[in-house]
């Protein structure tokens, strides 16, 4: 009996991560790294990628995590060592440190390009790799000058730009040899945009409102007012984000696909999303960070839950077209100097 | 003999097929399709297992890159070894657990509290007087450059105090050409500071301030050369970067949510290393005081003209009780915010030290 597909086959992402096994997981992990000095660090995100990427379903298969901890650990030390350098040069010598980030600015591009391609190279579904084939060139583009214009046009262009930069991630992502597409458009970009300044426009002249009754007429006097209004600005923040958020992740979603092969679609819905943020954010705050592992359980299955991919036929042909020998250090070096990018 | 059922994936490719393994004693798996056709053949030095991961199927790893993947996430094959298992059982051992949750914040704790500066304040000693002398020198044009303006003060108001500084110079037996002098114009009030190098900057307002209270000003100055005596800024500079290390180690793949508290934490505990050399140079003021036949109070002085030119354009509130216990409690929270010790706390102290000298 053969598995092939005759027509399309729909179905949301399934997510079987449990938060209490993550959580064990995550702290021994946590654990192991620092009795062992930080060596089993690469061991750990292996571990812990693998977890995640292994709970991850679509149509059944799960996604695999191809990396071998000493390809991490290797692009780990060098990374470190740099950014050690780095950091203490640029503080003890201002000036040598400026020379060091100029010199970190041109290097930016590629290390943004293979930090891409290693995390995609290292993911797999059904025995065929993702790719990314960014260039250096297109990087500048994308990250330096479209930025700037953004920038000198007063950020009315802004929303275009952010439009271009994760169209260029997402059309160079490939899988098994076959580039998806991604069509947005940035007229939703811009409406994204107005929802949220809206909104946030709105909900501020009404916390304002509210607060100054609050402080004006409260028996307990301003204090009380004033941790009231912090508290709402709290939860507007957490809307606002989830307005954009929602918008961009459903239309982004909506737009991408690789021909005969896959498509998406999203229904990511504001509140539950807002909901979501915040709730996480409490947790965080309550625990003290000890709840991480449980939000990333968290997120992770709200996402799954609202995502739909359908399977085409095409699935079925693929041949994987990469190798798995590349290095880790500009993820890891990416990752450090905090310029990793999510790609949604 | 077990026969497991599962998926067989072809290698290199997306292709797959339902299937089942058959697994003999002798180590040998044959992998074959549901309708009973044989797809391959096997014995142990062809095949490894993935890694183990609570919750996921093992899979079997053919040579040429194949997998057979089991259908129940929860079979484990009877050749794994221990060492197999290791990690996974590790991961789910109540004890192991309950002694990472435990010991995994008191690590962070007892590194961010001890090892960490204990690690600075002794690599600072090893740093070579070069490195100070010009983060001190490049610092100084920068404030120049941006924030800092010529002063404005006049010849005598500058005699005055260059004057106090001399004293404080001689009395405290300080290196020669070591230490210098700065006045500065500076648009947020009156402030000193000291950089590395041993340049103290005095602002035109401050001199102005405690024109009238010189034993005031030499509190504030000899406050100023506890920074440089403790080195403080290079202390600062090792502290800091060893911590957002340990951070960036630890916690480099988190994002979101997680990575606006791990920022906030990182500027709390640099406002915390900040508000503990804040002390120490508030206590070098204080026991070296004396030696100008001045009480430790002088200090507190410094700190109450401080707070007044610095809040004479905030309003007092006046509230009820209970306000005002609410706004002690806010300012208490607030103050792990703050790079300096609250200034009631600092005035005090400096009293304390007078009583008891």
């Amino acid at each position: 009996m053969e598995n092939g597909l005759s027509k399309d086959r729909t179905d949301t992402i399934k997510f079987s991560g449990q938060s209490g096994e993550y959580f064990k997981l995550w702290f021994v992990n946590m654990f192991l790294s620092i009795i062992t000095l930080g060596i089993y660090s690469a061991w750990a995100k292996v571990r812990d990628t693998q977890y995640m990427y292994g709970h991850t379903q679509v149509d059944g298969q799960s996604f695999r995590f191809l990396a071998t901890p000493m390809q991490i650990l290797k692009g780990r030390i060098i990374a470190v060592v740099i950014f050690i350098a780095y950091m203490i040069l640029s503080q003890m010598n201002p000036i040598a440190g400026l020379v060091m980030a100029l010199g970190f600015l041109v290097a930016m591009p590629w290390l943004i390009v293979q930090g891409i391609k290693f995390s995609m190279r290292m993911t797999a579904y059904r025995n065929v790799r993702f790719s990314f084939e960014g260039t250096y060139g297109g990087v500048i583009v994308h990250f330096l000058l479209l930025p700037i214009l953004g920038a000198i046009t007063l950020y009315l262009a802004m929303p275009w730009v952010v439009q271009q930069i994760q169209q260029y991630i997402n059309n160079n992502i490939t899988y098994g040899g076959k580039h998806f597409e991604q069509k947005t458009s940035a007229g939703q970009y811009y409406i994204a945009v107005l929802f949220s300044v809206g909104i946030a426009l709105l909900g501020g002249a009404v916390i304002a409102g509210l607060g100054g009754a609050t402080i004006a007429t409260a028996q307990a006097g301003p204090s009380v007012g004033l941790v009231i209004v912090g508290l709402a600005a709290f939860a507007l923040f957490g809307i606002v984000s989830a307005v954009y958020q929602s918008i961009i992740y459903n239309h982004i979603m909506k737009t991408l696909s690789i021909e005969n092969v896959v498509s998406f679609d999203a229904s990511m819905k504001t509140v539950p999303f807002a909901t979501l943020m915040l709730t996480n954010l409490l947790l965080l705050i309550v625990t003290l960070g000890l709840a991480i592992p449980v939000v990333k359980i968290r997120t992770a299955r709200y996402i799954a839950s609202v995502t739909e991919v359908t399977i085409k036929p095409g699935i079925d042909e693929l041949i994987n077209t990469v190798e798995g020998s590349d290095s880790a250090f500009g993820e890891e070096a990416a990752g450090l100097f905090d310029s990793d990018l999510s790609i949604v | 003999m077990i026969t497991i059922s599962g998926n067989y994936q072809l290698a290199g490719r997306s292709e797959m097929h339902p299937a089942s393994a058959i697994l003999y004693d002798t180590g040998q798996v044959i992998i074959q399709h549901n309708n009973g056709e044989q797809i391959t053949d096997c014995w142990p030095d062809d095949y490894q297992f993935s890694d183990v991961i609570p919750g996921l199927p093992v899979d079997l790893q053919l040579a040429d890159g194949a997998l057979f993947i089991p259908s129940d996430s929860g079979f484990r094959w009877p050749q794994l070894t221990s060492q197999n298992l290791l990690a996974e059982w590790l991961e789910s051992h109540w004890l192991v657990v309950f002694s990472s949750v435990l010991i995994v914040p008191l690590f962070m704790w007892a590194m961010i509290n001890h090892v960490l500066p204990g690690a600075a304040h002794g690599a600072v000693a090893f740093l070579p007087d070069s490195i100070a002398e010009s983060m001190g020198e490049q610092t100084l044009y920068l404030l120049d450059k941006t924030q800092l303006d010529p002063t404005e003060l006049s010849a005598d108001q500058q005699q005055q105090v260059t004057q106090l500084w001399q004293q404080v110079n001689t009395r405290l037996e300080l290196p020669k050409d070591k230490y210098q002098l700065h006045f500065r114009k500076f648009d947020l009030g009156a402030n000193a500071m000291a950089l590395p190098n041993g340049s103290i900057i005095v602002t035109d307002d401050i001199v102005t301030l405690m024109e009238d209270d010189p034993n005031a000003l030499i509190a504030v100055l000899l406050h100023e050369v506890g920074h440089v005596e403790h080195k403080h800024s290079l202390k600062m500079v090792a502290q800091t970067t060893a911590t957002t290390m340990l951070f960036a180690m630890m916690f480099g793949d988190i994002e979101g949510a997680g990575e606006l508290i791990l920022g906030a934490g990182t500027g709390l505990l640099q406002s915390a290393f900040s508000r503990d050399m804040e002390r120490e140079a508030d206590e070098f003021s204080h026991q070296n005081l004396p030696k100008f036949d001045i009480s430790p109070a002088a200090f507190a002085d410094a700190m109450a003209l401080l707070l007044n030119s610095h809040s004479s354009n905030n309003e007092s509130s006046e509230g009820s009780d209970t306000d005002s216990e609410f706004q002690n409690t806010l300012s208490h929270w607030l103050q792990y915010l703050s790079s300096h010790p609250e200034t009631k706390e600092r005035i005090e102290s400096a009293q304390q030290a007078g009583k008891t000298e």
